[in-house]
């Protein structure tokens, strides 16, 4: 007699992966495999549009990370508060540059999949396997990107105490390659400009970034931002009429803090406006 | 054999019988409500027997190792399905025991050709009050027992789980006249080991009836700790996390029970 198919699953072979679960279960699309071109039909080029500017680095405090808030579909506006810098478990962040519904799906896969493996395995995932599960999401996303729908590349920062305690950031590529950053990463469309500001700052600013105090970080992370708005029309930078601010987060040994607005006021008032 | 209808109560009746005697040396456990949130309790066990299923829900089982992990497998798959396609606030311990486990222990238990499932599972879920405190505890046949108020028993804030029925008789008196839902958590501790020694002391000495004495219960007590660990785990009321389950060492503990 079979057993009801609802409740159990007996197949126990990789029970700790979630978007397997979620894939056997039918609630998560599989890896789509990109179609091998045919022969004669025009090639359609890939355009990338991570409509965004999110950054993150390393100072003295641990990691920051910040994003605007705006979200766009062409050239419309389509949200001035958007939070594209996502808490994934009490240590982890996810930045987000790409299409939004994917990404947030990500965010959201990636989220239970920690918190899965913690509660069948009885212990934490490792930084390198939440590292791995992240690059994996974006693998089996490719297919989807090729045809010109649902690019994310995120930013991906933790602190691990395994084996010494330290700030870890990464950054990937749309195929899932992953990186590990030395100092600083930024993606998005306003990337470029914020690249070259977090280079020139580390090497000959007044302190290389790893040193900066928390408000001297936040300084650099709106001055970048707002920078990055200056060309990319893509990105909020800080909304002066609004009152709109970035969403900066940091993420140190004790967990994870979001700035509050009037902190990021402050700063903003004293040291970019 | 089993074709007829009495040959089957037969073998439902020996299956039961050997269930009971295979759970029968199982430790107790014991959840009890307190004003920050919920306490599970066990002592000494070499194997891990207090689990977390999701952010508000906490399971305690004795039984089959292979059986409770099926179970508890099943029970964090559902929970975190849920959880993912709807919301947190949409898993629900009453839904999950009542539509999947227990229909399914049930079978299980009844196709007496297949294996029951040897386990027996106390599940708690913290509300944002004492009194939303849900605790069920799920039978290898399916069967369920709630602290709800029922027509026979008033609401009970805490719950309890053993080897045997006199043994767990005996926890639920002690705690149903020793403990208060708006108790601190170092009240409720207490009242929590004095359960688990109350219940331990009977799986030990079955021929015994009634409640030990208040110095027995001590003795016991600070005999079995002197030698074998405490197993605690939290779901804590605070609703600033999500994640409301924590474990507890046995260290931080130690300092908090009254001698």
């Amino acid at each position: 007699m079979e057993r009801s198919s609802v409740a159990f699953d007996q197949n126990l072979s990789g029970a700790a992966d979630f978007p397997a679960l979620l894939r056997r279960k039918g609630l998560l699309a599989s890896a789509v495999i990109p179609p091998m071109p045919q022969a004669g039909t025009p090639q359609k080029t890939w355009q990338p549009t991570e409509a965004t500017t999110i950054l993150a680095f390393k100072f003295s405090g641990g990691v920051l990370v910040a994003g605007d808030r705006r979200a766009t579909a062409g050239n419309t506006v389509v949200y001035d508060r958007a939070d594209k810098v996502l808490e994934i478990d009490r240590h982890s962040i996810m930045a987000i540059a790409g299409v939004p519904a994917t990404a947030w799906e990500m965010a959201r896969v990636l989220e239970h999949s920690f918190q899965f493996f913690r509660r069948t395995q009885l212990q934490e995932m490792s930084v390198d396997g939440k590292v791995r599960a992240l690059s994996k999401l974006l693998r089996d996303n490719f297919g989807l990107v090729m045809q010109g729908v649902g690019v994310v590349v995120p930013i991906f920062a933790t602190y691990d105490s395994h084996p010494k305690p330290e700030a870890r950031l990464y950054f990937y590529d749309a195929m899932g390659a992953q990186f590990e950053a030395a100092d600083y990463a930024a993606t998005g469309s306003g990337s470029p400009a914020v690249r070259g500001i977090l280079y020139y700052e580390n090497n000959w600013g007044r302190k290389p970034l790893h040193k900066l105090s928390e408000e001297e970080a936040v300084s650099v992370a709106l001055r970048a931002l707002d920078t990055a708005a200056e060309s990319d029309t893509s990105t909020g930078g800080v909304d002066r009429g609004g009152k709109i601010y970035p969403i900066i987060k940091i993420v140190s040994r004790e967990g994870i803090t979001t700035l509050p607005e009037s902190k990021i006021a402050a700063v903003f008032k004293e040291t970019v406006a | 054999m089993i074709e007829e209808p009495y040959r089957w109560v037969e073998a439902i009746a020996n299956r039961r019988e050997y269930i009971e005697a295979q759970l029968a040396p199982g430790s107790p456990i014991a959840a009890v409500g307190y004003r920050d949130g919920i306490l599970f309790l066990t002592v000494g066990q070499t194997r891990q027997k207090l689990f977390e299923i999701y952010d508000r829900i906490a399971m305690g089982a004795i039984g089959h190792p292979g059986d409770i992990e099926r179970l508890r497998m099943a029970a964090i798959e559902l929970a975190s399905t849920e959880g993912f396609t709807r919301s947190a606030a949409d898993v629900s311990l009453r839904r999950l025991v009542h539509y999947s486990l227990s229909p399914v222990m049930k079978s299980a238990f009844e196709q007496v050709y297949g294996a029951p499932y040897l386990a027996r599972m106390l599940f708690a879920e913290v509300g944002e009050s004492p009194n939303e405190d849900l605790f069920l505890r799920v039978e290898y046949d399916g069967e369920i027992a709630t602290n709800g108020g029922t027509h026979a028993q008033a609401r009970q804030d805490f719950a309890v789980l053993s080897g045997t029925r006199q043994s767990r008789e005996l926890m639920e008196a002690f705690l149903k006249s020793q403990h208060a839902p708006d108790a601190s958590f170092e009240v409720a501790l207490n009242s929590a080991l004095d359960a688990w020694s109350i219940g331990h002391m009977s799986l030990q000495d079955g021929d015994a009836n009634g409640q030990p004495e208040r110095a027995a219960i001590l003795k016991h007590r600070q005999e079995q700790l002197a030698t074998r660990g405490i197993e605690a785990a939290v779901l804590e009321r605070d609703s600033s996390r999500a994640i409301r389950y924590r474990s507890l060492s046995d260290t931080e503990l130690r300092s908090l029970i009254h001698e």
